[in-house]
């Protein structure tokens, strides 16, 4: 027999909380992007689905802005230290956040990665999040601006199904597009979905595969570690 | 399914929240959702029924009050319902931040809650 208790009306209470369930991860944002400003510098995230070329355009970047800038990458992956190993070879510090099964990023393990890294000299943190189109949209990790990294490869539709993802974003990166006339898909259409979404948004097409693109992804996002459009 | 990880948060803040005010057994929470989150409804339930087992909150009930969009244009001073994308695939309206009266882009000023709003308790 298992006890139990039966309130009487008169013991039942109705209390207003009002406590947000996504605090915990904002505060610990803020807190981020205060220690990071501090030091000057300037965490972007890039988001997008596995296979949308997250890794090898961080790997472009960084490549091309080494000798300019102190740059460090935290690499989000699930199980793996595939995309920490290929960003490596260019010879910058990196960080792999693994996230042991878990769909996206948070502010709280990108601050435990904040203490695996030397933060003097840096300019620049990119953050990889994980390959996934919904969940890492409500976490924010402290980062300066929201990058939404997709491909041809990902077919006509993807914007259109994943609007939410494009709305906390401030720029688009359309990459494969060297692949676009095999995959029969028009970067003009994405490019437009994008903008029915959020006028506001930087769409830059990209073929990491020849480097077309990279330098206007850079462009678009130095004013934003420039401070101009933070 | 970070509905996983929203739900464990509600177990954790609900039990504190029950320890506080002596609650000899939480019988509701109420949460308030966003229509601009990425969080499925059902699929919060069904983790709400899992992780409340063995806990303060083992037979409570869920219920969730759904919260509209709203954008406000700092162009043209708009502010009301987004402009939902016609002719999007989906079965399902698709909210965006592009302004219905100037084009230009909004802010989301509500649709991002995710709250407790309430707990009924037997104290």
């Amino acid at each position: 027999m298992i006890e139990h208790v039966e309130a009487a009306p008169d013991e039942i209470y109705d209390i207003e909380l009002e406590k947000s369930l996504l605090d915990a991860n904002a505060k610990l944002a803020k807190e981020n992007r205060a220690i990071l400003d501090e030091l000057g510098i300037t965490a972007l995230d890039f988001m997008g689905a596995i296979g949308s070329g997250k890794t090898t355009l961080i790997g472009k970047l960084v490549g091309k802005l080494k000798d300019r800038c102190g740059i460090a990458v935290f690499n989000g992956d699930a199980t793996t230290t595939n995309d920490a190993d290929l960003i490596a070879r260019e010879g910058t510090q990196v960080v792999q956040i693994a996230t042991v099964n878990g769909c996206h990023l948070d502010a709280n393990l990108v601050q435990k990665a904040f203490r695996k890294i030397d933060l003097k000299n840096l300019d620049l943190i990119f953050i990889e999040n994980i390959g996934n189109l919904i969940c890492p949209a409500e976490f924010p990790l402290g980062s300066k601006s929201r990058i939404v990294v997709v491909s041809v490869t990902e077919g006509p539709y993807m914007v259109k199904k994943h609007g939410h993802m494009f709305l906390g974003a401030d720029v688009v990166v359309i990459n494969k597009i060297d692949l676009a006339a095999a995959m029969e898909v028009s970067v003009e259409d994405l490019t437009r979905d994008v903008h029915t979404l959020k006028p506001s948004i930087k769409v830059i097409p990209t073929s990491c595969k020849n480097g077309s693109g990279l330098d206007e992804v850079i462009a678009a996002l130095s004013p934003i570690w420039n401070g101009s459009d933070a | 399914m970070h509905e996983f990880s929203i739900v464990s948060s509600i177990v954790d803040a609900v039990q504190e929240f029950g320890e506080k005010h002596e609650a000899k057994k939480i019988l509701e929470v109420r949460l308030a959702i966003g229509k601009l989150t990425h969080l499925q409804l059902e699929q919060l339930k069904f983790c709400y029924t899992a992780i409340t087992k063995a806990t303060a909150l083992e037979g409570s009930t869920l219920e969730i009050e759904e919260v509209d969009a709203e954008a406000a244009c700092p162009l043209c001073s708009y502010r009301g319902a987004p402009k939902f994308w016609e002719g999007a695939l989906n079965f399902m309206p698709v909210p965006t931040l592009q302004c219905p009266m100037c084009g230009n882009a909004t802010d989301a000023i509500k649709g991002n809650e995710c709250a407790i709003k309430s707990v009924k308790y037997a104290g």
